[in-house]
């Protein structure tokens, strides 16, 4: 297990070295702004504009321009300065980062805490009433674009624009060592919206995974040694049936830690997502290979986790 | 889960050809109210007027929604429209166009006009005495009073690559800036503390006298911002609130890509400026969601946007808020044919794609008339000249006259371009345009035209940004295509010169970046443009360059089609003075009610 | 037979299932008796009932879709009226049950001893450790090597006869009285097969309790049953002594059946069809007896007259369903083995 941990950290690694080579060729491949002429402006001198990019680095070739930016990230976690901004790439998606991992544990817990009970009661009440709302629910849930659920629970709730006032509204987050309270009545409704699609997600998955485990033979035996309904549903089929949902929960999070970005923008949430989203639109190379490398990093250490999770779920294929 | 909704591009105020930034959010305006409301209706009003009046209120904090962040807040990089909003409030350059006069710039550090030397290649200010510099934090220029040299200081590190200013070299052609490379600028002196003398390489005094306006000229104390000069990325920039502020106001914080507050300079003393200042302090969002933004103005209180409301949002306001939304404005569009290749190189083929053109059309497909007016020239009303070129009415040009196109007149002139039956014979003409609304309406529009004078039109849409840096932008690809994308200008000042001559001087023709989208270089019009650059008088000046638009015109350098408004909306105790110039609010001015 | 009360009574049980094409007949009216220590076996094809009629026995039966009816008595009391919870505690406790496919039936992410300590704390209010001995206890009883460690093993670390033993363990940890093992071989080596039946049958005299064992093939009850009930078509078309099935059966099905015994050269697993033609459609069963249109015996009357189990004339412990006269059925017997012999 461990030499197993130990060679998918070495290829997480190498996968990382791979995306921000990837970022790299791609950014300097396709058609984008020069960050000189960028920063130079219109009918900049040309004196200027080599003058800024020597500055900037873009005369070296593409190779010694990587090997000096993975030379700062390795040996001093240094993702450089924003072309835009000038803001020190590493302090701004820090700084941003609070705000998207509060994002992604608040409605992290909100949708599980939903997604569970609600798979399981339908999934055990099939055809149920109950079954029949949920899972109509469910579906519109995931159906909705989470942009236009987020406007819609705004001009529903938010206290200023909302018809019925009664959760605070966009560009109301602060940090949570700032104002704890406040940070969580801001975070409140952003979570809702976020949650809402993933709980309807899981509790169908999970409802479809337990309706196929409760006809398993194993559960059959459960019953045949006399165990309670309660421990028959919940400790051999809910066991079951959430094995395989792990791997989706983890790589779920990984994506949003990399940054939900519509979430992000409604609610005016100062995160990862949304600095990603700039950086592109600006072609800021340093910002876009930070966050892209952020969130890769996330995603591969999701798997990574999620892998060996997996192997302490399911015994069968724990790795010799 | 994460599909990206493509925001609004960001409207560069000088420096790019309005072509980069079509405030598409706009078309969604003509369903709400290109039905109800006419020309005239919009006109007279009913809606804000955005000018300042006697007995604002004093004091209060002012919350400003944008949705974009800032490019540079160093004044000497700030070249974007909200770059300008906070660097107008919070430093002083030389002059100042206020709000409600957009084609007169008065002094604000400087004392008194510019002295233009009659060689037109000396430039002389004077500056005002008691201006001093407010910081947050103490510092040795806390307190100390502007000189001459820090003005000098400011445009030599423009040429610095940590700054990199973008519009030095074209307004301010300086005697030794080419070896200057952020050192000493030769012609640049400063005979004492308040005075100060521009050597220009050539005849050029009147236009950089009025170019005296932008950023650039805000006081750069050396011995304090040298130092930081020196670092890449240069902290002037990157954390504007160490910045030594001579504006009403300062930035005391800052945090990109999420907050600016502005809160009043301490140093800034009210008798040596004109600018009333109402506002305590301005807190300023700016990664907002559009949409919510403009929901939280209307419902909200000591709200205003910070950059272009959504359509949604302005379709609210224009029937729900009539009194909080102004509309000003501001630069033009036009429909650039290439006039270096057939067949649009023969005069009459233009002026008979002209005639033919439905710019009404054109006008609803971006969204009627709230979002701006039909232009019959390329000078829009905000900028001198306008009045000079035809003013609302044209120049009279017969191919101009009707704005849903006049198949009669495009015939006749197809015929004078040698076409006996009025019509082409289905030569081949390639149009490139957008494939986002509204361009890919208009370009439609566009292509129609054509195809009724009877050529045969090769038509491709393509995504903005390919269009433009691959095509429309690079001098080789441009010179093989008739008609690409479409072309518009927001100046960079208010001046006919920095409105028209990158768009039709044959010397903006350029390899890549191009803004010249008609490729077209007419030797008199050259002529005409280099000598009216030269005008001092602003009558004269308007007289001049209202002519050179005219002949534009005649020349159908291009077609024009619209002069756009911006939009500008503000909650109930708000009272939003724009400034008229720059189309967005003049916090300077802007106060609560 | 003796006069005591028996474990276990059935009598005329039914298990109907509502579907959308009609009402499924899975069990339809059988009627049996089990005495303590002794084993039935119920033979019969797939969908004859006989599964179905021993999880209706367990309770297991999905009572929302199903319509269950007759008498299960066990220990002088109704299982069909038992609440769910009553019918819980008997469950694994005085009736256990073990299954075709000891891998698929055990699970997957639990660990063995645990899946046994479980059935124990069920029943019994123990420790988990007391749990754990008594669990460590049957899998040494079953004949588990080194079963210490294989309490802290996965099903799917074992072979398929050690999962049985696992099963038949788990079943046993409460010393229930009546074991049900619905085709417990079917899915093992024949050797392996041979080695669970042992085990079966010693734990039976060991424990002293009851078993019912179901299967396809009559060649597995042979050596371990006392009685045989043949099933077909939801009911039970003859029921006897076991010596009696394989010396005198009455019925064609059952003969049918007996020449089908598989060999030790068989191919395993493999569900030999006794006769032409396949079991009827439990939708809408044919008028008559159900066995007719595969009886080459059949005569036109059969299929329109219902036969009754009635006692084979001077054998009552012998029962059989048919309506070929009771001459007649002895005589096609006779010919019927006479090759057989040869």
């Amino acid at each position: 297990m461990a030499r197993y941990i130990l060679r998918r950290i070495g290829w997480t690694v190498v996968l990382l070295a791979l995306v921000s080579a990837v970022t790299f060729v791609i950014f300097y491949a396709l058609p984008s702004a020069d960050p000189a002429v960028l920063r130079a402006g219109r009918q900049a001198s040309p004196e200027l504009v080599a003058q800024i990019r020597a500055r900037l680095g873009l005369d070296d070739p593409l190779v010694v321009q990587y090997w000096t930016y993975m030379k700062d990230v390795v040996l001093h976690f240094d993702f450089g300065f924003s072309y835009q901004s000038g803001e020190s790439v590493r302090a701004a998606i820090v700084s941003r980062l609070p705000a998207t991992i509060s994002m992604t544990v608040g409605a992290l817990v909100i949708w599980l805490a939903t997604a569970l009970p609600i798979g399981v009661i339908s999934a055990i009440r099939r055809r149920s009433l109950l079954d029949r709302v949920t899972m109509t629910g469910a579906l519109l849930a995931i159906s909705a674009p989470v942009y236009w659920l987020a406007l819609v629970a705004l001009y529903l709730f938010a206290s200023d624009i909302g018809v019925i006032p009664i959760f605070d509204g966009a560009n109301t987050y602060v940090g949570i060592t700032q104002d704890p309270v406040q940070w969580f009545a801001s975070l409140l409704l952003p979570w809702l919206v976020l949650a809402a699609g993933f709980s309807a997600f899981y509790a169908r998955l999970l409802r479809a995974n337990l309706v196929e485990v409760m006809g398993e033979d194993y559960i059959r035996t459960a019953r045949a040694k006399g165990l309670p309904e309660r421990r028959v549903v919940w400790r051999h089929g809910v066991r079951a049936a959430i094995t395989p949902i792990v791997t989706v929960l983890g790589l779920d999070i990984g994506v949003l830690l990399g940054g939900s970005i519509l979430t992000e923008s409604v609610f005016n949430i100062p995160g990862v997502g949304r600095y990603a989203y700039d950086a592109i639109r600006t072609a800021d190379l340093p910002a876009i290979q930070g966050t892209v490398l952020f969130a890769a990093f996330f995603i591969v250490v999701a798997n990574l986790v999620v892998d060996i999770a997996y192997a302490f779920l399911d015994p069968r294929v724990r790795y010799g | 889960m994460n599909d990206l909704r493509l925001r609004r591009a960001r409207r560069p105020l000088p420096s790019r050809p309005l072509l980069l930034g079509c405030v598409a959010t706009l078309a969604l305006v003509l369903g709400a109210c290109g039905g109800s409301s006419s020309d005239k209706k919009v006109a007279a009003g009913g809606f804000a007027s955005g000018l300042p009046t006697d007995g604002q209120k004093r004091g209060g904090t002012l919350k400003l929604l944008g949705s974009e962040g800032f490019f540079h807040l160093d004044p000497g990089g700030s070249y974007f429209q909200l770059d300008y909003m906070v660097t107008y409030a919070t430093q002083r350059p030389l002059y100042y166009f206020k709000p409600d006069d957009p084609k007169t710039a008065v002094p604000d550090l400087a004392d008194g006009p510019p002295q233009v030397s009659a060689d037109n290649k000396t430039v002389t200010v004077k500056i005002k005495s008691g201006i001093r510099y407010g910081t947050n934090k103490k510092t040795a220029i806390t307190g100390k009073e502007v000189t001459a040299a820090d003005v000098k200081y400011a445009f030599e590190r423009g040429l610095n690559p940590s700054v990199a200013n973008g519009y030095e070299g074209v307004y301010f052609p300086l005697v030794g800036a080419d070896k200057a490379k952020g050192g000493p600028i030769s012609g640049i002196t400063t005979p004492d503390a308040h005075t100060i003398v521009f050597k220009l390489t050539k005849p050029f005094g009147a236009t950089t006298a009025r170019a005296l306006v932008m950023p650039l000229t805000v006081p750069v104390p050396k011995s304090y911002v040298a130092p930081l000069d020196a670092k890449q990325p240069n902290p002037y920039d990157a954390q504007p609130e160490r910045q030594a502020f001579t504006g009403p106001y300062m930035i005391s914080d800052y945090k990109a890509g999420k907050t600016i507050t502005l809160v009043r300079n301490p140093q800034w003393d009210p008798k040596t400026d004109f600018k009333p200042a109402y506002l305590d302090r301005i807190e300023w969002t700016i990664d907002a969601d559009p949409n919510v933004a403009g929901r939280q103005i209307f419902s909200g209180t000591g709200l205003a946007n910070a950059d272009t409301p959504t359509a949604g949002a302005v379709k609210r306001f224009a029937t729900r808020a009539k009194d909080r939304i102004t509309f000003t404005p501001l630069g033009n569009r036009f429909v650039g044919v290439n006039t270096q290749r057939k067949p649009f190189s023969d005069i009459n083929v233009r002026k008979a794609f002209a005639a033919a053109l439905d710019r009404r059309a054109m006008l609803l497909a971006r969204g009627g008339p709230l979002v701006g007016q039909l232009a019959t020239h390329f000078l829009p009303p905000t900028i001198p000249g306008y009045d000079e070129a035809g003013g609302a009415k044209g120049t009279g040009a017969d191919y101009l006259a009707n704005p849903s196109g006049d198949p009669a007149v495009a015939a006749k002139y197809m015929k004078l371009a040698g076409f006996p039956s009025g019509k082409a014979n289905g030569e081949k003409v390639v149009m490139l345009g957008e494939n986002d609304s509204p361009a890919k309406e208009t370009a439609q529009i566009t292509r129609d035209a054509i195809a009724s004078l009877g050529f045969d039109v090769s038509f491709r849409l393509l995504d903005q940004s390919t269009l433009y840096s691959k095509f429309c932008g690079v001098r080789t690809e441009l010179e093989k295509i008739d008609v690409c994308g479409f072309a518009g200008w927001l100046p960079d000042f208010s001046d006919p010169y920095a409105m028209l001559t990158a768009n039709f001087y044959g010397k903006s023709i350029t390899a890549v970046n191009n803004s010249n989208a008609s490729l077209f270089d007419d030797p008199a019009v050259n002529a005409a443009m280099d000598k009216a650059a030269l005008i001092a008088d602003a009558g004269d000046r308007a007289k001049a360059w209202g002519a050179i638009d005219r002949r534009l015109v005649d020349k159908v350098a291009a077609v024009p089609f619209l002069f756009d408004n911006v939009a500008n909306i503000a909650s109930k105790n708000v009272q939003g003075v724009v400034g008229q110039w720059i189309a967005s609010w003049d916090l300077a001015y802007t106060s609560l009610k | 037979m003796t006069a005591a009360a028996p474990l276990l009574r059935v009598e005329d049980l039914r298990v109907h299932f509502d579907t959308d094409d009609g009402t499924v007949r899975a069990v339809d009216g059988i009627s049996y008796e089990l005495q303590r220590g002794r084993v039935l076996g119920i033979v019969g094809e797939s969908g004859s009932g006989k599964s179905v009629s021993s999880l209706a026995i367990m309770g297991l039966v999905d009572g929302e879709r199903a319509r269950i009816s007759g008498r299960v008595e066990f220990g002088g009391r109704d299982l069909l009226a038992l609440d769910p919870e009553a019918m819980r505690a008997v469950r694994g406790n005085e009736i256990a049950m073990i299954f075709q496919d000891p891998l698929s039936s055990l699970h997957p992410f639990h660990r063995v001893g645990d899946q046994l300590a479980e059935a124990v704390r069920a029943h019994r209010d123990v420790s988990r450790a007391q749990a754990r001995a008594r669990a460590l206890e049957l899998l040494e009883l079953v004949g588990i090597p080194d079963a210490r460690r294989r309490m802290d093993g996965y099903a799917h670390e074992l072979s398929g006869g050690m999962r049985q033993r696992v099963m038949i363990a788990m079943a046993l940890v409460n010393e229930p009285a009546l074991l049900i093992a619905d085709e417990p071989t079917t899915a093992l080596d024949v050797t392996v097969q041979a080695q669970i039946l042992d085990l079966v049958g010693r734990l039976k005299d060991e424990l002293g309790m009851a078993v019912v064992i179901i299967t396809h093939d009559l060649g597995i009850v042979a050596e371990t049953a006392d009685e045989i009930a043949v099933m077909y078509a939801g009911r039970i078309v003859e029921r006897a002594p076991v010596a009696r099935i394989f010396s005198a059966p009455e019925h064609p099905y059952t003969w049918g059946l007996l020449a089908s015994i598989p060999r030790l050269d068989a191919p395993r697993g493999e569900e030999l069809v006794p006769i032409p033609g396949t079991p009827p459609s439990l939708l809408g069963l044919p008028r008559g007896c159900a066995f007719a249109p595969r009886c080459p015996y059949a005569q036109p009357r059969h299929h329109e007259i219902d036969p009754r189990a009635e006692p084979v004339p001077g054998d009552p412990a012998h029962v059989v369903a048919c309506l070929l006269e009771p001459a007649q059925r002895r005589r096609l017997w006779a010919a019927l083995r006479t090759p057989e012999r040869a």
